[in-house]
């Protein structure tokens, strides 16, 4: 397969671990969701690190002179911009969740 | 592996293959004057070859890429220009055997088609920033 012209390409940054898809049954230990939810945001805030820490390679090869073709900067800087937009959405929509449940009257 | 934000890689791509064909035809274009004796070769039109970047039968591509650059015909147009510093003995020099009008022409299809992927690119990301407003 050719490798794409952009340096990284954003993978999903919402990738859930391997517990929460697993059959049920499989491993009960893993099940717990808690943890799972607390794994999904650290894998998408790794996936958001190395995403960004690609377009600040990018920026500072074009602050360089280094840059060999503006649409590369272009991309992942766009890329990087929608996928920490959709984190920020995901977060904000799980606080929100939790507080739902928080207020519920028992 | 299909990326999340796929179709801005792709129109990146294409503007990749544009761009490399604005700067071939910026090459030919400053040596469309370009005159060698008749003893060395004439100076080469510059052609970019584009190819699509496949990702196997019932998958959408990755757009695509520049496969290499070919170069024309190194015979050229003999001129008679006797008063030429490089003329022969026959009073012959080598022109390139390119026609700038071809090359405007093809700076013009090259600058649209930049446009046109820059344009498919704006409209996805508008695309995916009002996906991102669902439910807000």
């Amino acid at each position: 397969m050719i490798p794409p012209i952009s340096a990284a390409t954003v993978s999903s940054p919402i990738s859930l671990p391997s517990a929460v898809t697993a059959t049920p049954g499989a491993d009960p230990a893993s099940q717990e969701r808690g943890v799972d939810f607390g794994k999904a945001v650290t894998n998408a805030l790794e996936n958001l690190q190395s995403s960004q820490s690609a377009t600040d390679a990018l920026s500072e090869k074009a602050a360089t002179g280094d840059l060999k073709a503006i649409e590369d900067y272009m991309v992942m800087a766009t890329e990087t911009q929608l996928a920490t937009q959709l984190t920020v959405a995901v977060r904000n929509k799980a606080v929100e969740s939790f507080n739902d449940i928080m207020r519920m009257q028992i | 592996m299909s990326a999340l934000f796929n179709s801005l890689s792709i129109t990146g791509s294409g503007m990749g293959v544009y761009k490399t064909w604005i700067d071939a035809t910026a090459d030919n274009v400053a040596n469309v004057n370009t005159v060698t004796s008749t003893d060395e070769p004439a100076f080469q039109q510059r052609f970019v070859l584009a190819s699509a970047n496949e990702n196997g039968a019932g998958s959408i591509g990755n757009g695509a890429r520049v496969a290499g650059v070919q170069f024309g015909d190194a015979e050229g147009r003999l001129v008679y220009d006797p008063a030429h510093p490089l003329a022969d003995e026959n009073g012959m020099v080598r022109h390139p055997d390119m026609v700038l009008s071809d090359q405007m022409t093809n700076l013009i299809i090259a600058q649209r088609a930049y446009q046109a992927n820059v344009t498919v690119f704006e409209r996805a990301r508008d695309a995916y920033l009002r996906g991102l407003e669902i439910g807000r």
